[in-house]
């Protein structure tokens, strides 16, 4: 069986173009995907059951007896995290806010480790941005800040930007420019008609530069930058200004490097000011399919896109302080769960050592990194696999996931919720 | 079955020519019938005033740029907490609170229907999503089409019936309710960060002008026999000067249905000023609500400012834009593909600023100079004027003029010389502050047949029982009585349900969501049309088979079908 | 020597993301990308194993000759290689710092773990092996 405009769940991108056969309880073919999403698609040595740690040893459990662990586990914790959440639909994620919200936990997605940053900066200047078609409809200046959309988003750039059809462009791949800004030659700096390289950790001076140019400054800049020669800064800000729509990708290049948020504040308010010459927007390359909405329902549902913490019974939020990372190398949190991530991968040693040390329970169809530290796993349906639910793209737009095929695995939502209805009853005792 | 008799109400009734009578109500199973047996639950109501559930007609609750509002604004977070209490969750917020925020809030106060102002059709779903968190209100959606492709391209090619067949098709598709125009062709132009300055002034690339667009589109509205009539936020708000734009946009709008206005104007507030510039800015109120006055066709809505914080919030993005320009305040803008945009920054109105008191005037002098209240309802357009929990002190303000007065003393000192309100004695009854809030919204947004906004035999059981005796109060001078009863109702009822009381919720509600599908024939079906099709694959980012929303995505799904005439 | 360290998202680690227990994921996540006038001076050929001290531990990866970073500098993919060595401070942001960290290079003669390993050494318990 063929299904087509099937939803892939990799990457900010979230392509709904992707087609695929399906025999039986298996995707055998992909069609239209990147090398990330085909894998995706089509993965393999997904965890059977729910297994729980005993001693030295693994033994596999029910899921009616990984539920009550679970649910057991938070409803005795005095200051539980629940973590992750960005690689799992919107209406599992509802029911995330709720639990913290019984528990008085702090719920925290992974973009505290990503975007958390540009959150920050949007919180100070605000965000002029646009969706994803507004930019592959009109624009003829696309700069790529500390991103490197060929390794970590592969489709953006034929599906959005520079390869993409445009309506108002009449050879798209021609008539529009591309500037890649990088401390590495990576492989999209290579198909730049522009490649500003600049020296570790002089993002912020590029910019500032920049803005100083823009404003029509010049005679303040230097004969370098951060590495980058003036001739080449004031052709990129004639670039810009001379641009009938530019528009702003950035990366992690720009959020995890010194600085941080004060970058991303910067590189804002240079498309602000570009905004008085001429149409400018940014965005931000959101790396996991969901980590968008994940922010989204954080914010309808508590006021804030991360790092909530209920300790206090409302709603509390100040990233540093309530941000996994941090609460894990405080040795504050007493149980974990961990919900669509793998932060033993992903975060630094000192935040393993803790998770070693406290009760972790784990949702997630594969064993990870993390499976070393739960206590219990328990395998669930993949979204955009075989689970469906609502995923809100790089730009916000909104797009349900489609079940591609039926297995026996119970989704995030229904396997959260179960927990929810379990520790609900106990609290009304 | 669940039985429920309020006794000894004093109920206005708008809608059903019931003015201030002491009576039971009876409600079974959520609708208003004619008795119930003696096993029903009983209220006694004690001779309070006794209200059909609040309906708010344009409100800005759910969806991508209220969302954003709050994302970027944790001082607005920090400045509304609440911890989860019995069946209510924790809220965050003050002008732009979390959905719970806003359901409860909008609850205590006795409303039991919001309708979003502004949806993006490519984006409908996140309302929807918000709405299904939004418990205790039914839910409906102004869909927005000042920046659809299809539709100027058809306007161009002079094919109205087009433009109603994609109107048609988006608004069942996205789960719709009615049609909003923002800034009609201006959101397009700003996708090049150009604007349009009134209607005469022709769209960049598409070469129709907003005027084409609104009497097309109004035209359109009519051919598919939608409930609600076109909803729009005319050009150029905001700017000196622009009465003239606002005027002429009325001046458009032929007398088409006879069941309700052909137009409605939002947040006119803001549309009526005088002036050539910030310096000699003044209020131009009293030509706007001569206009209104002869014209049935048009109904209007205040967009009252109220001093304080707040977060404005539009699709209309250039003029965010030009507002940013005037504040330099933190600014978001988020242009959608081939439909409408938005712009978000926060703002402060002050009494000490002259502009800023002009405008609280003007909005307070449309309501007490239109002559039938059915043609001026009450809003802020929330949270743009003021956040809706200010409602209950415009409602004081139009009640006594002796509070205007003590306001007045307050604010500006030039502002008298540039507005007309001191002049203004009118004040307003209980019956024409229930026409404003319930009644007169029912009717302009087409839902009095549903049940909505009355309780007569049928209609659903949405009550707010207010705590006041109006035989006891004279709210031109007791008015801080009258903010106090308006803020927190003794019982609100959503579906012969005590949702509140006191100011309590209690219960996890189950909203409705409201949306129309016009039937058209196969010819002007948009999924079948090729042309349609093509260009929706290659300009959309999001394929057309992606592009509905799901009825997963309805707690309880109402849907209206309609006959179109195409 | 000492040289600036840089985590970042590759195809190949990307891939191999929802595998992380793979001896490909490991591969890829141990790798570190120098130039190679950098390994020409610490005596490297390709795939060689190097120990990378960073502020707070060492951690054997196998160095590979890259174009694409400056001398001075190193990439090495995202995963829990270079997070072994990595500062959990996040100067109140809640980020850590992923792309600025100094590292010390060395040649070794031992051989990089196993991702299994690599949690085992922290007080994990590896499943699937």
């Amino acid at each position: 069986m063929i299904v087509k405009d099937v939803v892939c769940p990799f990457c900010g991108c979230l392509c709904d173009d992707i087609e695929v056969e399906v025999e039986g309880d298996r995707v055998v073919s992909v069609c239209n995907a990147c090398e990330l999403g085909t894998t995706k698609l089509m993965g393999e040595k997904r965890m059977k059951g729910p297994i729980l740690r005993d001693g030295d040893g693994w033994r596999e459990i029910t899921y009616d007896e990984a539920i009550r662990y679970a649910a057991d586990m938070l409803l005795s914790a005095e200051r539980p995290l629940l973590y992750g959440w960005s690689g799992t639909h919107g209406e599992a994620q509802c029911v995330g806010v709720h639990m913290a919200e019984l528990v008085r936990g702090v719920i925290d997605n992974t973009s505290s480790v990503c975007h958390g940053p540009s959150i920050l900066a949007i919180q100070e200047v605000g965000h002029p941005g646009c969706t994803l078609g507004v930019v592959k409809n009109r624009a003829d200046l696309v700069i790529y800040w500390g991103s490197n959309p060929i390794d970590a988003h592969p489709r953006h750039l034929s599906r959005y930007t520079y390869y993409a059809d445009g309506f108002f462009l009449e050879n798209a791949f021609r008539d529009r420019k591309v500037i890649v800004v990088d401390i590495r030659k990576t492989e999209t700096a290579n198909i730049a008609d522009e490649f500003v390289q600049i020296k570790p950790g002089g993002d912020y001076a590029v910019l500032s530069a920049l803005r100083a140019l823009v404003r029509g400054k010049g005679e303040t800049i230097p004969r370098t930058v951060s590495g980058v020669t003036r001739e080449q800064l004031i052709r990129v800000a004639d670039l810009c200004k001379g641009a009938k729509f530019g528009a702003v990708y950035f990366g992690l290049g720009l959020t995890m490097t010194p600085g941080k948020y004060k970058n991303i504040r910067n590189a804002i308010e240079l498309v602000s000011e570009l905004s008085r010459h001429t149409k400018f927007t940014i965005s931000a390359m959101r790396g996991h399919y969901n980590v968008y909405g994940s922010n989204e329902v954080n914010t309808w549902m508590t006021g804030y896109p991360f790092g909530i913490d209920y300790s206090r019974g409302i709603a509390f939020y100040n990233p540093g302080e309530t941000t996994a990372v941090d609460i894990l190398a405080r040795k504050e949190c007493d149980a974990a769960l961990i919900v669509g991530s793998d932060p033993a991968a992903h975060f630094p040693r000192r935040c393993l050592d803790h998770l070693a040390d406290i009760p972790v329970v784990q949702l997630d169809p594969y064993p990870n990194a993390t499976t070393a530290f739960c206590n219990v796993q328990i395998p669930v349906a993949v979204t955009g696999i075989d689970a469906e639910g609502t995923a809100y793209r790089m730009d916000g737009v909104p797009i349900r996931t489609r079940k591609v095929l039926s297995t026996d695995y119970p989704s995030d939502e229904e396997i959260l919720s179960r927990m929810y209805a379990l520790m609900q009853e106990e609290r009304e005792r | 079955m669940s039985e429920l008799l309020i006794r000894n109400a004093c109920v206005i009734d708008p809608l059903k020519g019931i003015n201030a009578e002491t009576m039971d109500i009876a409600i079974r199973d959520g609708k208003i019938v004619e008795d119930v047996s003696s096993a029903a639950e009983v209220i006694d109501a004690r001779g309070a005033l006794t209200l059909p559930g609040g309906i708010d007609s344009h409100t800005h609750i759910c969806g991508t740029k209220v969302n954003f509002g709050r994302y970027m604004s944790p001082e607005d977070m920090r400045a509304g907490r609440t911890s989860r209490c019995g069946p209510m969750h924790a809220t965050s917020g003050y002008s732009v609170p979390t959905t719970y925020g806003n359901s409860y809030r909008y609850s205590a106060m006795g409303y039991t229907t919001l309708l979003e102002g502004a949806m993006a059709p490519l984006e409908a779903r996140h309302t929807h999503e918000e709405f299904l968190y939004t418990p205790l209100q039914d839910t409906m959606a102004n869909t927005l089409f000042d920046g659809n492709w299809g539709i100027m391209e058809a306007i161009r090619d002079g094919d109205t019936r087009r433009v109603a067949a994609i109107i048609a098709w988006t608004l069942q598709a996205v789960k719709g309710f009615g049609v909003k125009l923002t800034n009609p062709g201006g959101t397009e132009a700003w996708q090049w960060g150009k604007n349009v300055s009134c209607i005469r002034d022709p769209v960049p690339y598409f070469e129709v002008t907003p005027a084409e667009i609104i009497t097309s589109v109004v035209e359109a509205n009519e051919m598919l026999d939608l409930p609600h009539s076109v909803h729009i936020h005319a050009n150029n708000l905001g700017t000196p000067g622009n009465y003239t734009c606002t005027l002429g946009t009325l001046g458009l709008i032929p007398d088409l249905n006879p069941k309700r206005q052909t137009l409605y104007a939002t947040h006119i507030q803001f549309h009526a000023y005088g002036g050539s510039g910030w310096k000699d800015f003044c209020s131009k109120s009293e030509p706007i609500v001569r206009f209104v006055n002869m014209r049935p066709q048009i109904v209007i809505d205040m967009g009252q400012v109220m001093f304080g914080r707040t977060t404005t919030m539009t699709a209309d993005g250039p003029m965010e834009f030009n507002l940013y320009r005037l504040h330099h305040e933190k600014w978001s803008n988020h242009d959608v593909e081939l439909e409408t945009g938005s712009g978000i920054i926060p703002v402060l109105y002050r009494r000490k600023n002259l502009v800023n008191s002009i405008m609280w005037a003007i909005g307070l002098e449309l309501a007490l100079l239109t002559e039938s209240p059915w043609q001026c309802l009450l809003t802020t357009d929330n949270p743009n004027g003021a956040p809706f929990v200010k409602y209950p002190e415009i409602i004081a303000l139009l009640m006594s003029k002796k509070y205007r007065d003590a306001e007045f003393a307050t604010i500006h000192p030039d502002t008298e010389s540039r507005v007309p309100l001191p002049a203004i004695e009118r004040e307003l009854d209980w019956y024409e502050i229930a026409v404003m809030t319930r009644a007169g919204q029912a009717k302009a947004l087409g839902i009095q047949d549903r049940g909505k906004g009355h309780l007569g035999l049928g209609a659903e059981a949405d009550v707010a029982i207010y705590p006041i005796r109006i035989d006891e109060t004279d709210p031109s001078v007791d008015y801080e009585r009258v903010i106090e009863a308006f803020s927190r109702t003794e019982y609100t009822i959503k579906r012969g349900r005590v949702v509140s009381r006191k100011g309590k919720c209690l219960v996890d509600g189950n909203n409705a969501t409201f949306w129309v599908r016009p039937e058209v024939s196969d010819d002007y079906d948009m999924e079948k049309d090729p042309d349609f099709i093509e260009k929706f694959d290659r300009y959309y980012t999001v394929r057309m088979r992606n592009y509905p929303v799901q009825e997963e995505y309805l707690n309880r799904n109402r849907c209206i079908e309609t006959e179109a005439e195409i | 020597m000492t040289y600036l360290m840089i985590t970042g998202r590759t195809v190949n680690q990307g891939v191999t993301v929802e595998n992380k227990t793979s001896p490909e994921y490991a591969e890829e996540t141990s790798t570190c990308h120098m130039h190679e006038f950098d390994m020409l001076e610490l005596g490297l050929d390709d795939r060689d194993a190097i120990l990378v001290t960073g502020p707070c531990g060492a951690v054997v990866m196998r160095a590979v000759a890259s174009r694409e970073v400056e001398m001075g500098t190193v990439f090495v993919p995202y995963g829990p290689y270079a997070n072994h060595i990595i500062d959990a401070g996040t100067h109140s942001t809640g980020m850590p710092d992923f792309k600025s960290h100094e590292v010390e290079i060395e040649p070794t003669d031992d051989e990089p773990k196993t991702v299994h390993k690599l949690m085992e050494d922290l007080g994990g318990l590896a499943y699937d092996r």
